[in-house]
């Protein structure tokens, strides 16, 4: 059983079958037929080409140990600043993302590319979050929005805290919106690019076209 | 060009009143509107309601009937699809506008539920598109049955929600098409803003 030389499951292991993934995954488990992975190490050890911390989440993260991470999975091991899950519509983005088998599912590979992708907009935010308070404000947010080069209204901002933030006299956002809006700025920045073929800035859409542009890339 | 909308009692294009009426009843007979009471139980007293507040109105309304109630993100898209002074929130009539909306949705879904299972199939969605006009290309169908599908079922919060977010995007185009010929020239941030506030 190619799956075998994982043992009892690696640092986590518990799995009561042995094979880290559990049975009933098939000849071979999640990761197919003996190949990288024959023979690849000492039980627990993270498969060629993925950071070991990573591996030990991915493990963990998998609850059902299927080899891959489902929305729900993923949501339950990614906490903003002030203790809330992320929400579905920023865990759904990344899955898409880092899918490539198009099954709403990342195997280990996709959840390590995921990790660093996350960290890479942490790093981002906590540069904005400029008084250190875990979230972002109007005013932080109409900076970061600056910075990246974007030129957007006030009320866009004022908008968007509006819908993503909690109704409070200083309203602010967490990290899982704030990667959620800027993905989406930028996959409706490429969409628009893509039809902006002389580069003027305006586009003119049927509203056909307009529909598929936006719900094969917002949706 | 004839947009594509809701059926809803009355038939024909939705057009509701916009703006959101403040606290207190705005016109007579508006306290015996048995959704006032709903809408009053849980707005505060500025009038206003919350995606939280809607998520809670909508539930006791029982507007679901034997569905599901409706989950927050969805309950947030609605509040984004009439929210016109962008503040997150909507007033009684704009509550009015989308509690009949949503009704108009609801009996189309029904009308396909046949086993009322609470879910209907991909086709089946797609055909529901079609039937309220909605002029999508095949990529565009691939893209909400593979987005709103979960084995190959869409359940009617999720039916609600492709509705709403279509519905969002054609007032946005709608808005701008000033002689009506079915395009639009758009500027690349009024672009980004019409798309992300949905």
């Amino acid at each position: 059983f190619p799956g075998a030389p994982y043992g009892a499951g690696g640092p986590y292991g518990h799995t009561p079958t042995g094979a880290p993934y559990g049975g009933g995954a098939g000849p071979g488990g999640p990761y197919g037929q003996p190949g990288p992975y024959g023979g690849a190490g000492p039980a627990g050890s993270a498969p060629p080409g993925v950071d070991p911390e990573a591996f030990s989440w991915f493990q963990a993260v998998d609850a059902d140990h299927s080899g891959y991470i489902s929305v729900k999975e993923l949501k339950q091991a990614l906490l903003n600043s002030n203790w809330s899950t992320f929400n579905d519509e920023t865990c759904l983005l990344m899955i898409n993302m880092f899918d490539k088998t198009r099954s709403g599912r990342i195997d280990v590979y996709g959840f390590s590319a995921l990790l660093r992708f996350i960290q890479q907009w942490k790093n981002l935010f906590q540069q904005y979050d400029r008084d250190q308070s875990g979230s972002i404000s109007f005013s932080e947010l109409q900076q970061a929005f600056s910075q990246m080069g974007y030129n957007l209204s006030p009320q866009f901002s004022q908008l968007l805290l509006a819908r993503y933030a909690q109704r409070s006299s200083n309203p602010s956002i967490q990290l899982d919106r704030f990667i959620q809006i800027c993905m989406q700025l930028q996959s409706t920045t490429d969409a628009f690019r893509e039809k902006d073929t002389g580069l003027v800035g305006n586009v003119r859409l049927s509203y056909e076209d307009f529909l598929t542009m936006v719900v094969t890339r917002m949706m | 060009m004839a947009f594509p909308g809701p059926q809803v009692p009355g038939g024909g294009f939705y057009q509701g009143g916009y703006g959101g009426a403040p606290g207190g009843p705005a016109f007579p007979g508006q306290a015996q509107d048995p959704l006032y009471g709903y809408f009053a139980a849980v707005a505060g007293q500025d009038g206003q309601i919350d995606a939280d507040e809607l998520q809670r109105c909508l539930t006791q309304s029982g507007i679901a009937g034997a569905y599901k109630p409706f989950n927050l993100e969805t309950c947030r898209l609605m509040i984004s699809m009439l929210d016109r002074d962008m503040s997150g929130t909507l007033g009684f009539n704009e509550f009015k506008e989308l509690w009949a909306v949503v009704n108009g949705w609801k009996q189309h879904f029904l009308s396909f539920d046949n086993d009322r299972s609470g879910t209907v199939d991909r086709q089946e969605l797609e055909k529901a598109l079609m039937n309220m006009g909605f002029r999508l290309s095949p990529q565009a169908v691939t893209a909400i049955t593979r987005r709103y599908s979960t084995h190959g079922k869409i359940t009617f919060d999720d039916y609600i929600a492709c509705c709403v977010k279509l519905r969002a995007l054609t007032e946005c185009f709608r808005r701008r098409d000033t002689s009506q010929q079915g395009f639009v020239n758009f500027q690349y941030d009024d672009f980004i803003q019409c798309v992300m506030s949905i």
